[in-house]
């Protein structure tokens, strides 16, 4: 039987000779479901958006691209329409010149039906939990009848139970005759669920493999290129009190915060586990001053109610945003200009009315130096930074005036491993420093590997407490599912 | 290719293309009367674009300076008409008033922008029409000046006019006053942190607002601020050209001024050259209208068709967040 | 009663340009694009419909003409704003100025006059009340359109997600363009009652910023043809006070100032929070 999608050597170069995708070899089965590995920047969206047909490659062959179906890792869903009219877009069953919505319907059921994807037809997208919405996104590809369907980091959004039911309905779907390519980055659910797996690096692949035949060291190894870089040491700290919140609710709807209490002492670096949507945002947003909330949050003893974005910064507390690019970064101006975002309004960087450029200069250049930002000079466009070096500029402008509290919101995200192995070091540092450290991350990995305590964040609630030497990760997923 | 569509369009009147261009331009530079007149055109479109480039630079669209120019102009024709003090406290006092108004009337959209989170395009649209609808009845009705023919206020005293700049000519210090904000707008963009905090709402609102900059705040700022540029230009058109407030101030400067700031990048100091570039086109039109039979609306075609092409080089606007 | 017959035939004589206008308005937004060339579109077309009456005496062609002109403008913003990456605020003023200047020069052109045109055929009181039950029976058309047709179900999807709607194999630039097509194409009918419906010249300056007071319907109108259809009355009933009052002492500009003044309200969030469509007004990538 001919495979269901080929790819032969397949590059893509764009404009400014970045080449994305060099001479990669794909081939996928009728009925398997196959991993595509590697880290940020390695190449695997761009290769999924070709063997879709969304893309057209530079060169190289694709055979099977008609019958590809893509699942996006950041949703492609209207959000203010319903779950049918969402899945039926652009192929609308039709009765004379309207829409056949009783049959749209009837098409969501009997699809829901078949693949486990129950979802309710006439439900408004906006008001599905992120899990849900995920199965219109799959239901609106499998509605076009593919031959492949590709996933996008599908589970970055699931809890541990909701993973396990993904993969039992991409089980079902393979068992139909559908080829799967899951894009992920957990090796731990490569080799439970997947049968063959394929690892890019810098645009190429760099390791085929049947599943069985290879281990999880392997995976690392070839997606790294080498051993992955060591963190910073622990040091011992005596954790001093500095932040504490009381009863914080803020937000509205489903992703709102109900009930926080915590503390997060000086020196010590607090994780807080959970699947996005949990109320990570209004708490992470309530804390830095951007989000109004109900409750009581005192820093190193004094009262923060009430007092602003701006206030919080002068006190001390830096957050590193979840999103480098719109939330941290004005990519148009330069590293010096951004370097002194946040600390505009005081001395150094401000005398009297003037905007001191100087004083900016200094500190850019004390970051590119501590933080190994790799750029030709303090004025070049943060724009036109890598993702590690972008990140490593905002963590490094939070982390340079020994903030008291240090807020770290996913800050890892989409960046390669040299540059997150860079940033969790100068965390480490920074606690071992005497700074408070909370650690937001939707990677559980990452978390356990970096905390001192471990709180699960569940529907806008704390779940559960786990100290260092006594994390049970199974019990953590649970909570992150829900089990109480 | 602009100017082919505006040789096009002449040849149409039936008017010769060439006659057409040297009777625009022997209109704008022929002579230190008509060097006069192009400045001063200058000069009424220097302040409206400098108000629209600022409030651009926020991230908002201001797109009521014709309002906020017409009510600067009609508190300034007031106060002027209303004084009898000596012109030295007057001129200040009434460009004061202009620029209060305008202001004001910038502060509306503002408020409603930074308040409710309005569309200030559509406040400011709004807003220009009820300028123009309150200054017509105030000064046809309870404000017309006695035995004037024009829908005008009554005139200002001599001695609180704007002081000629160029003898023989319409054109005031107002000129000066234009170049002088120019340099101040850019300095405060480039050296202020007013400035720094204010082009950070414009380019990158999220980051801003994370930042600790007060985005309600800054937008309510910049609108006022804006409204109140192009009402001190309003102050000095009537102070320094018409000496008198009069419906018809302004042939739309506050829409021009729109392709003004964007010719000029935003930036204060090309502005001023692309203020004088269509002052040339604005004063040139009578002339090319009276001798080479072009009827002047052409210019305003051409400014038209010289927004679409200017902006589809590079021009994607900064759009400020919802407050 | 005759009063409030001479009322009733004045509030639909001002309401249906503005409705044309507004469900203009609609249409354009529920794809995403803020049409600030409403007012240019009204005025290219209301001054094409007169000249070409002129040219060749017969108030049909002046219509097909009109509208032909409305979608013309329209959908150079459409263009401007898609494959152009102008803004679409900008490249609106830019048009409102195209159309203002080049319809003051077209009237020296064509009539060889300034200011107005002599007196043209029109399309007398038959056609006059064509365009106003045209005005309606297009009001519930859209909105049947817009919730039942795949065509609208893709406009709609565009002016929230427009990457959604690629991804599910529909290019929503093209759907922006149609979307001022037909918009300019209501906003032309529009124009054409203003100068050969309700009159039969065309005078400079004669929309009077009804192409904003559209605007203002359309948010009145949470975004939809019925609502906005129902703004556009009520506005059309206001100006027809204007005359009843005027009488009584009430300045008219006071009248006059009143639909700018209820869209400022509007703005509160006072006729309540609905949302504008997620995209409207945001430019797209590629």
């Amino acid at each position: 039987m001919p495979p269901a999608l080929e790819l032969r050597d397949v590059g893509k170069v764009y404009s400014g000779g970045v080449r994305a995708v060099d001479g990669v070899d794909l081939t996928l089965e009728a009925g398997e479901i196959h991993a595509l590995c590697g880290e940020n920047g390695a190449g695997k969206s761009t290769l999924a958006q070709i063997a879709a047909g969304k893309l057209a490659p530079s060169t190289g062959t694709v055979t099977g691209a008609e019958r590809v179906g893509l699942v996006h890792q950041h949703f492609e869903l209207v959000d203010r329409l319903r779950v049918w009219e969402n899945v039926v877009l652009g192929r609308e069953p039709r009765r004379g010149l309207r829409i056949d919505a009783a049959a749209a319907r009837e098409r969501v059921r009997a699809l829901g039906t078949a693949y486990g994807l129950d979802v309710d037809p006439d439900a408004v997208v906006e008001t599905l939990p992120v899990g849900i919405a995920q199965r219109v996104e799959i239901l609106r590809e499998l509605a076009r009848e593919p031959r492949v369907l590709v996933l996008d980091e599908p589970t970055a959004v699931l809890a541990p139970v909701e993973i396990d039911a993904l993969f039992a309905t991409l089980r079902t779907l393979a068992a139909s005759g559908t080829a799967i390519l899951v894009i992920t980055h957990k090796l731990q659910e490569v080799v439970t669920h997947a049968t063959r797996v394929t690892v890019m690096r810098a645009g190429r692949v760099v390791l085929r493999a049947a599943v069985h035949d290879t281990s999880i060291d392997a995976i690392a190894h070839a997606m790294v290129g080498g051993d992955i870089p060591a963190l910073a040491a622990r040091a011992t700290t005596v954790p001093a009190p500095a932040f504490e919140a009381r009863g914080i609710a803020a937000g509205e709807g489903a992703h709102a915060l109900r009930d926080a209490s915590f503390a997060v002492r000086g020196g010590e670096i607090v994780g807080i586990a959970g699947v996005e949507g949990n109320g990570q945002s209004a708490l992470t947003d309530a804390i830095a001053g951007i989000l109004p909330y109900a409750g009581t949050m005192t820093l190193g003893g004094a009262a923060l109610d009430g007092r602003d974005a701006a206030a919080r910064i002068a006190a001390g507390i830096r957050t590193i945003p979840q999103d480098r690019q719109s939330e941290a970064l004005v990519l148009d101006w330069s590293i010096t200009d951004n370097a002194a975002l946040g600390d505009h309004t005081r001395a150094p960087m401000r005398r009297g009315l003037a905007f001191d450029r100087g004083a900016a200069r200094a500190l850019a250049t004390e970051i590119v130096a501590r933080f190994d930002v790799r750029t030709p000079s303090i004025r070049t466009h943060v724009g036109a930074l890598s993702g590690g070096n972008q990140q490593k500029v905002v963590v490094g402008r939070a982390l340079a005036h020994d903030p008291a509290l240090v807020i770290a919101y996913q800050p890892t995200r989409g960046i390669d491993v040299g540059a997150a192995a860079l940033v969790q070091s100068r965390l480490i540092e920074a606690r071992n420093a005497g700074a408070a450290v909370l650690l937001v991350s939707f990677e559980l990995d990452e978390v356990l590997a970096l905390s001192d305590r471990v709180l699960v964040l569940f529907r806008g609630a704390i779940a559960g407490t786990f100290e260092r030497g006594a994390f049970d990760r199974a019990r953590i997923g649970a909570l992150m599912a829900g089990a109480s | 290719m602009l100017l082919t569509i505006a040789a096009a369009a002449m040849a149409l009147a039936g008017a010769n293309p060439l006659d057409g261009f040297a009777a625009l331009l022997r209109g704008a530079l022929g002579g230190t009367h008509q060097i006069g007149e192009t400045l001063v055109a200058t000069t009424s479109l220097l302040f409206p674009s400098l108000a629209v480039a600022f409030a651009f630079r926020a991230g908002l669209f201001n797109i009521g300076a014709e309002g906020q120019l017409v009510i600067g102009g009609l508190c300034a024709g007031l106060v002027g008409a209303a004084l009898t003090v000596p012109g030295w406290i007057a001129i200040p006092l009434i460009l004061f008033a202009g620029a209060f108004g305008g202001g004001a009337w910038g502060g509306i959209a503002g408020a409603l922008r930074a308040r409710f989170g309005g569309n200030e395009v559509i406040a400011t649209l709004m807003l220009n029409i009820i300028a123009a609808l309150l200054a017509n009845y105030l000064v046809v009705g309870p404000l017309h000046a006695a035995g004037a023919t024009g829908a005008e206020t009554a005139g200002l005293p001599e001695s609180s006019w704007l002081p000629i700049l160029l003898p023989d000519t319409r054109l005031s210090i107002a000129l000066l006053f234009g170049l002088a904000l120019a340099g101040l707008l850019a300095f405060v963009f480039r050296r202020t942190v007013f400035g720094y905090a204010l082009r950070a709402a414009g380019d990158a609102p999220e980051a801003a607002k994370r930042a600790g900059i007060d985005l309600p705040r800054t937008a309510l700022l910049a609108m006022t601020l804006s409204g109140a540029i192009a009402g001190f230009g309003g102050a000095t058109i009537v102070a320094g050209v018409l000496h008198r407030f009069n419906v018809a101030l302004s042939p739309g400067y506050g829409f021009i001024a729109i392709a003004v700031a964007l010719v000029g990048d935003l930036d204060p100091l090309w502005i001023v050259l692309a203020a004088f570039a269509f002052g040339i086109l604005q004063s040139g039109s009578l002339t090319m209208q009276a001798f080479a039979h072009v009827p002047k609306d052409v210019v305003t075609f051409v400014e038209g068709l010289a927004i679409l092409a200017l902006a589809t080089r590079r021009f994607v606007a900064p759009r400020g967040a919802a407050a | 009663m005759d009063e409030l017959r001479g009322f009733l035939a004045l509030t639909l004589i001002k309401a249906t340009p503005l409705i044309f206008a507004a469900l203009a308005g609609v249409v354009c937004e529920r794809a995403g694009i803020l049409n600030i060339a409403l007012e240019g579109g009204l005025t290219a077309a209301a001054f094409t419909a007169v000249a070409v009456s002129f040219g060749t005496g017969s108030p049909l062609l002046g219509l097909a003409a009109g509208v032909l002109a409305g979608m013309a403008l329209c959908a150079l913003l459409g263009v401007a704003a898609t494959r152009f990456h102008v803004d679409q605020i900008v490249a609106g003023t830019g048009l409102n100025l195209l159309a203002a200047g080049g319809t003051a020069f077209g009237l020296v052109v064509v009539f060889g006059q300034p200011g107005a045109s002599p007196e043209v055929r029109a399309l007398g009181t038959p056609g006059e009340c064509v365009l106003i039950v045209a005005a309606f029976a297009c009001a519930f058309l859209l909105q049947a359109v817009l919730d039942r047709t795949p065509w609208g179900l893709r406009l709609r999807a565009c002016g929230e997600n427009p990457q959604a709607v690629r991804s599910a194999g529909v290019d929503p630039r093209g759907m922006r363009v149609a979307a001022t097509v037909v918009g300019g194409a209501l906003a032309g009918l529009g124009g054409v009652f203003l100068s050969l419906g309700e009159l039969d010249i065309y005078s400079d300056g004669m929309t009077a910023g009804r192409g904003f007071i559209a605007l203002a319907a359309v948010i009145f109108g949470r975004w939809t043809p019925l609502g906005a259809a129902a703004a556009a009355l009520a506005f059309g009933a206001l100006s027809a006070l204007q005359f009843v009052l005027q009488r009584a002492g009430v300045p008219s500009e006071l009248m006059q100032a009143l639909p700018y003044l209820a869209a400022l309200a509007a703005l509160t969030g006072i006729a309540g929070r609905a949302r504008a469509p997620a995209a409207d007004g945001v430019p797209m990538e590629g």
